[in-house]
């Protein structure tokens, strides 16, 4: 039982990093209706930044400020010279945008700063916490765990921020109609750029603690991979949807790395690793099957 | 204080008026709230001493237009605090307040205002002052209409026409040039002046004034407030005409004799979500008020979730079985009440709050009978309904159910100060302080509701039972007797019927006859579902109608109420021996059916002799045909063989007889 | 009593074509202030163009705007919302997914002034400058008598509610010109004689000056002050419903006489 509870929440805790990088899609697919194809990318370019920075001596607050900077041009530089020429365009060709934009970026990053894979000291240890490991024999890390709080921290705030600010309401009101949206002179351009300014932040954080982690390499680009399917259960509008599917994919990838195997083995013989690689994505196929809006999502209904 | 000991006597005395009650409360718990409306979204309050400087800031201002003792003051307009204040203001310059319904259309308000003699009227908004404009040539008594609700109203430039803001300037300089006016004012005042006319609706005939006294309507209110311990520290929400007798009992004169806060919802559409809002303690609605939030939580929780759905469905089965009983206090096994306790946290707490009634001490129901499904429902969930009766001419205080001795089918014992006799002829007799002083102008009728020894004749039939509960039963001129003598009282017989869901309209026989026998109308969209849950097919009403299966039902559920009739010795003899269902529904358009949906028994039983015939005759089936007029208006027949089936009868039990 | 005041509004020779369809030829009207001014015409008449030109969805080719004295040649809707011109749509352009408060916070938009930041911080100005705009909203909310909706997301009220809603959002930005586009379209005559009553308060008593378009004549001779009557992309009549009734032209354009 300890060990089920171990790894179920090793699961959790990492399950939110997948919600980080999911929160930064629900984001742009909220106030856009677009898929941001590069989203990892920008995880990558902004975990990058943040080294680089840190390379050239500035302390980790600094570097962080300085990489919030160069995220935010990119998400202005973004919106000034690829969204705003494709208003009124189909999805499809905005989707097909941020493909070439994820192209760009990634060659872009390692132009700037190098592409050897550097590690990223946020000067947290990966240990055990003590008490928890003396008190219940569960080995916590205290990364994960400030890992969590931090995500949980955005979510609510970014929550809050939606729901009762005026830029938070200008935001959901581009989300549901983009033309009722001018009409009543909501800035599109001000808007969009703001949500890449803040997706941006969020690639920002997810970079940190993912770079911090696994090292800052090319590999981050495919965080964005490990999102979809968390993005499938959760619902690709909804924040909180972000978080719970990240918990599901996090949590049971674990448990069936665990406890699938032996089964398999007895039944069929041979060798059944490496389930969590493929894991999330059955389960977010048979999701799609059940309720292809997503837990949280919307349900979209069109009056006839 | 001891130099004027008179005054201090004065003081200490139970105020017998409402402006002194008023006067009271500003000097006991002058800060505390009097009275709440939602207002552009957000509730604003009053304060005891702020509703007092109002009230008499108003009076003045009525006074300066005129307004004299002993003259009538019209009043229409949705539950507005200020509209509420106007009766007091009319109050303090003895005069008397005359609230009217705020829907009914302009010809409508004509009868009240002549036969009030209306001089003065204050309304809510343009709707009623255009009302009121509209019958004005009519009204050659009417001189002055107040509006509350400046809105749209601009550009009315009549004369006549005052906002209330300009009366309550005019008041207030008023009382600043004469500060002892009021006071003096106040002070003419008795207990036995009229203090407010409400018009009974009149089913039959025109409306009358019913006149009632402060004393009487505070000798109600306190009956009410000393049976359910009500205290200044509730909250009610204020939504039902300020015309009925109900609201005026809870909203006004209750509110001023306990002192508590009366809450004004912002529109009629918004009752519920004020209610949310506001959590009142003190609740009224009519049956099918509560029948209508039963059946939104019924399709809320269809539309839920599986698990949510189950755990909803265990928790009320708990509920059920032990929620009524826990509720007045009786013993209930430990279990159970561990579950109960669960199912509140889990169910029952949230669906208070979803229905705003978590915070309620005490609602109730009155004005129909209410279900005994519905009744239990609240009452398990922990709401306190209950039951009572009165009418108009009573103040709507004759009884009421007391905590822990609630009965589904009784409206409890006689509140305290007041005399219940059955007339020999099953009628319900009430004598006490609440009893009206006399319609207005109306001696004859008068005369002939109040007898010699001072009981007021109530129109309604009904018996004691054994533990002293008053059931009403019928309208006293629609009970009948039985050939063998027993009383026939059809329409307890077809309420009973009708709270099956199966069963939509009955009509029973039985007058100067040996037995019972009713005419059964199914409600298609219950009996449709339940063929379809079994497979039955069916053709439409008059097929359906003729299903054995579906007779079978029927006959289920009149044998259960000819159980429950045997087990009460007044009505066992009024068992349903024999019945039919018949093959259309009962029409409004077919004139069986009056406007508001009530049989027209008379007629129905003229149209559909043959089968009244069938019924006594010991036939087993009957064809009939009968003409039907559509929607469109085009006439066309149907007609069916339609069987007649025997019921069970059960022995009567005849302990308390 | 309103005053019509001076002209508010002037289109001078306005002309729209897509490629080569015209769609409106060398049109000139003005509206006063304070009036109720209607542009009807049969379908395909280019009455919504006409709104959309002042709305500045569409750029004419030609032509003038003058707007409080200003010289346009064209605008974006972006500086017509910002400049007091608030609309509705034909087909209801709401915020779907939003609370019907929501909805008209957002039609306040323009009027906020705190920036990204102190709203972001839920600060000081901000906090109180979202109060005073939520006030401000909940008198629309009054006047329209929607109170009852004020939760409830716009997409799951019935349509005719959702024209009020539509109108309440353009009457929360407090603009000086509201231009309506078949504010009546597909309602019952109960919620049209709710609409025509909403329109003569706003218009009433709030001063605001009103274009609308609307195929219904009858409805429209009702309300409105001065008529503009277009049929292809052409002005047949303008003046008072009297007299546009009786205009020859304009009866033959609505009887569907040959031209």
């Amino acid at each position: 039982m300890q060990f089920f509870f171990e790894v179920l929440i090793g699961g959790l805790l990492s399950g939110i990093m997948y919600s980080l990088v999911a929160l930064g899609f629900v984001l742009i697919f909220k106030a856009s209706g677009v898929l941001n194809f590069a989203q990892g990318a920008m995880v990558y370019f902004a975990a990058l930044s943040l080294v680089g920075c840190m390379e050239k001596g500035a302390p980790l607050w600094l570097a962080f400020i300085l990489a919030l900077v160069v995220m935010t041009l990119l998400g202005i530089a973004t919106e000034r010279f690829l969204l705003r020429k494709l208003v009124n365009q189909t999805p499809i060709s905005l989707f097909m945008a941020t493909i070439g934009l994820s192209f760009f970026v990634e060659g872009l990053a390692p132009m700037l700063w190098g592409n050897q894979v550097r590690s990223l000291d946020i000067g947290l240890v990966d240990e055990p916490i003590a008490w928890i490991l003396d008190q219940y024999n569960i080995v916590v890390s205290t990364f994960d765990l400030f890992a969590a709080g931090m995500a949980l921290l955005l979510v609510g705030g970014l929550a809050l921020f939606f729901q009762y600010t005026r830029v938070g309401r200008a935001l959901r009101a581009v989300a549901d109609d983009h033309q009722a949206a001018l009409s009543i002179g909501i800035p599109l351009q001000h808007i969009w750029a703001l949500v890449w300014g803040v997706a941006g932040f969020v690639a920002l954080v997810a970079g940190m603690l993912w770079g911090s982690r696994n090292g800052v390499q090319f590999a981050l680009t495919f965080t964005a991979l490990k999102a979809l399917p968390v993005l499938i259960l959760g619902g690709f509008t909804s924040v909180p949807g972000a978080i719970v599917g990240g918990l599901i994919i996090g949590s049971t990838e674990k448990l069936a790395e665990i406890y699938i195997p032996p089964v398999l083995q007895d039944i069929f013989g041979g060798n059944f690793g490496g389930i969590e690689n493929w894991f999330p994505y059955v389960l977010a196929l048979l999701f799609l099957l059940v309720r292809p809006e997503g837990l949280f999502g919307e349900r979209h209904i069109d009056r006839v | 204080m001891a130099a004027a000991p008179a005054a201090s006597v004065m003081d200490a005395a139970t105020p017998d008026t409402f402006p002194r009650l008023l006067l009271q409360h500003a000097r006991l718990r002058g800060d505390a709230p009097a009275m709440r409306e939602k207002d552009l979204g957000i509730w604003q309050g009053w304060t005891w001493a702020q509703v007092a400087d109002e009230v008499a800031a108003m009076a003045s201002g009525l006074a300066e237009l005129g307004f004299r003792r002993g003259d009538r003051l019209a009043i229409v307009g949705d539950n507005r605090p200020r509209l509420y204040w106007a009766m007091c203001a009319a109050q303090i310059l003895g005069g008397v307040p005359v609230p009217l319904y705020q829907d009914a259309v302009a010809q409508e308000m004509v009868f009240v205002l002549h036969d009030a003699e209306i001089r003065i009227a204050i309304v809510e908004d343009q709707e009623q002052v255009d009302k009121l404009l509209e019958v004005r040539g009519q009204c050659p008594a009417l001189q002055h209409i107040l509006y509350d609700d400046p809105r749209g109203l601009r550009h009315y430039t009549q004369s006549f026409l005052h906002g209330l803001d300009e009366v309550l300037a005019m008041g207030r300089i008023h009382n600043e040039n004469q500060p002892d006016f009021i006071a003096g004012e106040i002070a003419r005042g008795s207990p036995d002046d009229v203090s407010i006319m409400l018009y009974t609706s009149g089913t039959t005939g025109k409306p009358k004034g019913v006149c009632q006294t402060h004393r009487a309507f505070i000798a109600a209110a306190r009956g009410g407030m000393q049976v359910d311990h009500l205290a200044a520290d509730g909250n009610i929400l204020s939504y039902l005409p300020m015309a009925w007798v109900g609201d005026h009992l809870f909203s006004y004169a209750q509110a001023m004799v306990a002192g508590f806060t009366v809450n004004c919802p912002e529109s009629g559409e918004t009752v519920l979500i004020d209610m949310r809002e506001i959590g009142p303690s003190y609740y009224f609605a009519p049956p099918r008020v509560f029948e209508n939030l039963l059946t939104q939580v019924m399709i809320r929780m269809e539309d839920a979730g599986r698990i949510k759905r189950s755990m909803f469905h265990f928790f009320m089965a708990v509920a059920r079985r032990c929620g009524a009983e826990i509720l007045d206090g009786k013993p209930v096994a430990a279990t159970d009440r561990l579950l109960y306790w669960l199912g509140n946290l889990l169910v029952f707490g949230p669906l208070r709050n979803v229905l705003g009634m978590s915070r309620i001490r005490v609602a109730y129901t009155a004005g129909a009978a209410i279900g005994p499904d519905l009744f239990k429902f609240y009452r398990s969930i922990g709401v306190n309904l209950k039951q009572f009766y009165g009418q108009t001419e009573t103040c709507a205080a004759v009884c009421l159910q007391p905590d822990s001795q609630i009965k589904f089918d009784s409206v409890g014992p006689p509140m305290p100060e007041v005399d219940v006799k059955i007339a020999q002829s099953g009628e319900i007799l009430v004598r006490g302080p609440m009893l009206l002083k006399e319609y207005y102008k109306r001696p004859d009728a008068t005369a002939e509701s109040i007898d010699a020894e001072g009981y007021f004749h109530t129109g309604d039939a009904g018996f004691f039972d054994a533990d002293g509960h008053l059931k009403i039963i019928d309208r006293a001129k629609d009970v009948g007797k039985l050939a063998g003598g027993a009383m026939f009282a059809p329409n307890y017989l077809e309420n009973k019927l009708k709270f099956f869901p199966h069963i939509k309209e009955a009509v029973c026989f039985g007058h100067d006859r040996d037995m019972v026998c009713a005419f059964i109308n199914i409600d298609m969209g219950a009996v449709g579902n339940w063929a379809e849950r079994r497979g039955i097919p069916y053709a439409g009403y008059t097929d359906l109608a003729g299903k054995p299966e579906v007779y079978g039902l029927i006959q289920e559920c009149i044998e259960e109420v000819n159980a429950a009739l045997a087990a009460d010795a007044m009505v066992a003899d009024t068992q349903i021996h024999r019945f039919l269902v018949l093959h259309k529904e009962l029409d409004p358009d077919d004139d069986e059916l009056t406007r508001t949906r009530k049989v027209r028994r008379g007629f129905v039983a003229e149209k559909y002799a043959v089968l009244v015939d069938a019924l006594y005759s010991g036939k087993p089936s009957q064809f009939i045909e009968t003409l039907v007029r559509f929607e469109d208006g085009r006439t066309g027949k149907v007609g069916a063989d339609l069987a007649i089936r025997d019921l069970k009868v059960f022995p009567a039990v005849r302990d308390a007889a | 009593m309103r005053q019509i005041g001076d002209v508010i509004l002037d289109l001078r020779n306005i002309s729209l074509a897509f490629g080569g369809v015209k769609a409106l030829t060398d049109i000139s009207f003005d509206v006063r202030e304070h009036e109720i001014r209607a542009i009807i015409g049969p379908n395909g008449a280019g009455k919504s163009s006409m709104l959309n030109v002042i709305n500045g969805v569409y750029r004419p080719q030609h032509g003038e705007i003058i707007f409080r004295g200003e010289h346009r040649h064209g605008m974006n809707t972006h500086m017509a919302a910002a400049s007091g011109i608030a609309r509705t749509f034909q087909n209801i352009a709401l915020f779907k997914g939003m609370s019907v408060l929501d909805n008209l916070m957002a039609g306040r938009n323009l009027k906020m002034k705190c920036n990204f930041i102190q709203h972001a911080l839920w600060w000081g100005p901000a906090r109180r400058e979202e109060l005073a705009h939520r006030a401000r909203v909940e008198e629309v909310i009054d006047f329209l008598e929607i109170e009852h909706i004020r939760k409830t997301p716009v997409g799951r009220l019935p349509y005719g509610l959702q024209k009020r809603v539509e109108l309440a959002r353009a009457l929360a930005a407090e603009p000086e010109i509201l231009l309506l586009d078949e504010p009546m379209a597909g309602m019952n005559v109960e919620e049209k004689q709710d609409m025509c009553r909403f329109i003569l308060d706003v218009n009433d008593q709030l001063g605001t000056t009103i274009v609308l378009i609307e195929h219904d004549m009858g409805v429209v001779m009702d309300i409105s002050d001065r008529v503009v009557v277009l049929d292809y992309g052409r002005k047949i009549g303008d003046g008072v419903p009297d007299d546009v009734k009786n205009n020859p032209e304009v009866i033959a354009a609505y009887l569907g006489t040959q031209h």
